[in-house]
């Protein structure tokens, strides 16, 4: 089966500075993929690619079959993206924002209202349909981002720090759902808290200084260690915003 | 591009903003117009109204567009705009004729304004005149709108958008005055052109990285300056002049105003917009790699 996506020397420079190195990966439908990393390995620039809000300056990725950048429109149609600050416009209704990004994604207006409910239902939503954004909790306003990223049903689903500022019962919801996306779409997620890694996801990547330092499931990762995140600690050499691995913020 | 469209106008007004630049620009014309047209009896709504009050569009279209391309940055939304189907020019075509409808209202009330005249008695010429003004004025708005939109996209604070389409609409406005200052004679047009010539340079040689592409592009375009002012100095204050000119981005609308429906000042502002609006989309791309 060809996978659903394929990075293939990867390389992003920020002027001198690379923030991803040579970076070669592929992605397998119906997974549920972790991306770790410390801050500066370069898990938001590899998502900013992936979704074709950033270019790679060398190598190539294809998405769903369509390279980037050529067929990037067609590329960006596949995938659904929550990225670090869910992009969300505080004068608008929940409702307005979801029908509004429906429409972005080329939902038809036929489905649109049909497919708004199914993601608000997903992510728990149902009760604050007509709320302004600006009113909503955090907690409110990362789900809200999260049905955004589920609308057209993408075939790739990247949530970058999906569980941050949600309460306890909110993160297992979360966990519940990724998992049950992760049954009908490819899911990648990064994180920084390794037991949700643990529990949801059946793939994982470690990142290190922009390069890919391990990728496998979870058992072969672990095999010879006592957990993953003795694993994580000796790949990553036990870094943590080191001078020089200061991601620079996609803007 | 349709959503993007009906967003941006229902953000408009959701908001004090787009309520409050409506009033602001019914109110400035609205005032030119009940001193002028009702309080003289001159029928020339497109004189002494329109054209006295073009200099209102300085701040109201800075102010409407300042929000378009920085606010999106700043509050991180163009991630969502960027990772969706929708490509880059119907990104900034959605936003743009978003503002050209806000924009639409105040002359609608300008309409208005026309229709009491003619209900008054003016005549039919007038009328049609007063039509074609407002056709001319529409237009530099929206050409206006474009050149702000582009100026938007060159940054995250809004402030700076705001001060500087001001500030490119102050230059335009005022550019017909300081036109006289230049003719001079070619050495002016020398000077200024190869200033220009090193500013093109220094871009090129800053995009390629390569300090001798730059210097060899100055070298070139300078040689090629000298050569015009030595052999054929009329071209180059010809040039000079022309260039100028195509910076008057309020002249045109004059041609209007004089009583003509003048062709060639529809196709500048058309092309003056979409001038602008290329290099919006160009700017948007262009951040993808940097």
């Amino acid at each position: 089966m060809l996978p659903v996506i394929e990075v293939s020397h990867l390389t992003r420079m920020y002027g001198p500075r690379a923030a991803v190195k040579d970076l070669s990966f592929t992605v397998e439908d119906g997974q549920i993929y972790g991306l770790l990393g410390p801050n500066g390995a370069g898990k938001s620039t590899i998502m900013n690619i992936l979704t074709g809000y950033l270019a790679a300056t060398s190598g190539t990725v294809t998405v769903c079959g369509h390279p980037l950048p050529e067929e990037a429109d067609a590329a960006r149609a596949c995938v659904g993206y929550l990225p670090e600050t869910p992009p969300l416009y505080p004068e608008m209704t929940v409702e307005e924002y979801l029908r509004f990004a429906a429409a972005l994604k080329g939902v038809r207006r036929a489905g649109r209202k049909a497919q708004v409910e199914k993601a608000a239902r997903r992510t728990g939503l149902t009760g604050v349909m007509p709320r302004l954004i600006r009113n909503l909790s955090k907690g409110y306003r990362q789900r809200v981002g999260i049905a955004q990223a589920l609308l057209g049903s993408p075939q790739v689903i990247i949530l970058d720090e999906p569980t941050v500022g949600l309460d306890p019962a909110q993160v297992i919801e979360m966990r519940r759902l990724i998992q049950e996306l992760g049954k009908s779409h490819t899911v990648i997620l990064s994180s920084h808290i390794l037991s949700e890694v643990q529990a949801v996801c059946t793939r994982i990547l470690i990142l290190s200084h922009g390069q890919l330092a391990a990728c496998g499931d979870l058992a072969s990762l672990t095999a010879g260690h006592s957990s993953l995140e003795e694993v994580f600690l000796e790949l990553t050499g036990g870094e943590d915003g080191a001078p020089d691995a200061g991601e620079e913020d996609a803007t | 591009m349709t959503a993007i469209f009906v967003r941006e106008v229902r953000s408009a007004f959701s908001g004090m903003m787009g309520w409050l630049l409506t009033a602001f620009l019914t109110a400035a014309s609205g005032l030119y117009f009940m001193a002028n047209n009702l309080g003289f009896g001159l029928t020339d709504f497109g004189y002494y109204t329109l054209y006295q009050t073009s200099f209102v569009l300085l701040v109201y279209v800075p102010v409407l567009a300042m929000r378009s391309l920085a606010g999106e940055r700043h509050a991180r939304t163009d991630q969502l705009l960027l990772t969706s189907p929708v490509p880059v020019w119907g990104i900034v075509l959605g936003k743009y004729f978003a503002m050209c409808a806000v924009f639409a209202l105040p002359c609608l009330a300008d309409a208005a304004m026309i229709l009491a005249l003619r209900a008054l008695g003016c005549t039919n010429t007038a009328l049609a005149a007063n039509f074609a003004s407002l056709l001319g004025y529409y237009l530099l708005g929206c050409a206006a709108i474009a050149l702000c939109e582009w100026i938007s996209g060159l940054t995250e604070n809004q402030i700076v958008a705001a001060v500087l389409g001001f500030a490119a609409l102050l230059l335009a406005f005022l550019m017909p005055s300081l036109r006289s200052l230049f003719t001079a004679g070619s050495a002016m047009a020398l000077v200024a052109f190869t200033l220009l010539a090193a500013a093109a340079a220094v871009l090129a040689g800053l995009r390629s990285r390569s300090l001798t592409l730059g210097c060899i592009l100055f070298a070139v375009l300078a040689a090629g300056i000298s050569a015009l002012f030595l052999f054929r100095g009329g071209w180059l204050t010809g040039a000079f002049s022309g260039v100028l000119e195509a910076l008057c981005l309020f002249a045109p609308f004059e041609k209007f105003v004089n009583g003509s429906f003048s062709v060639p000042a529809v196709v500048y502002y058309l092309s003056a917009a979409g001038l602008f609006l290329f290099f919006t989309a160009q700017g948007i791309e262009k951040r993808r790699w940097v």
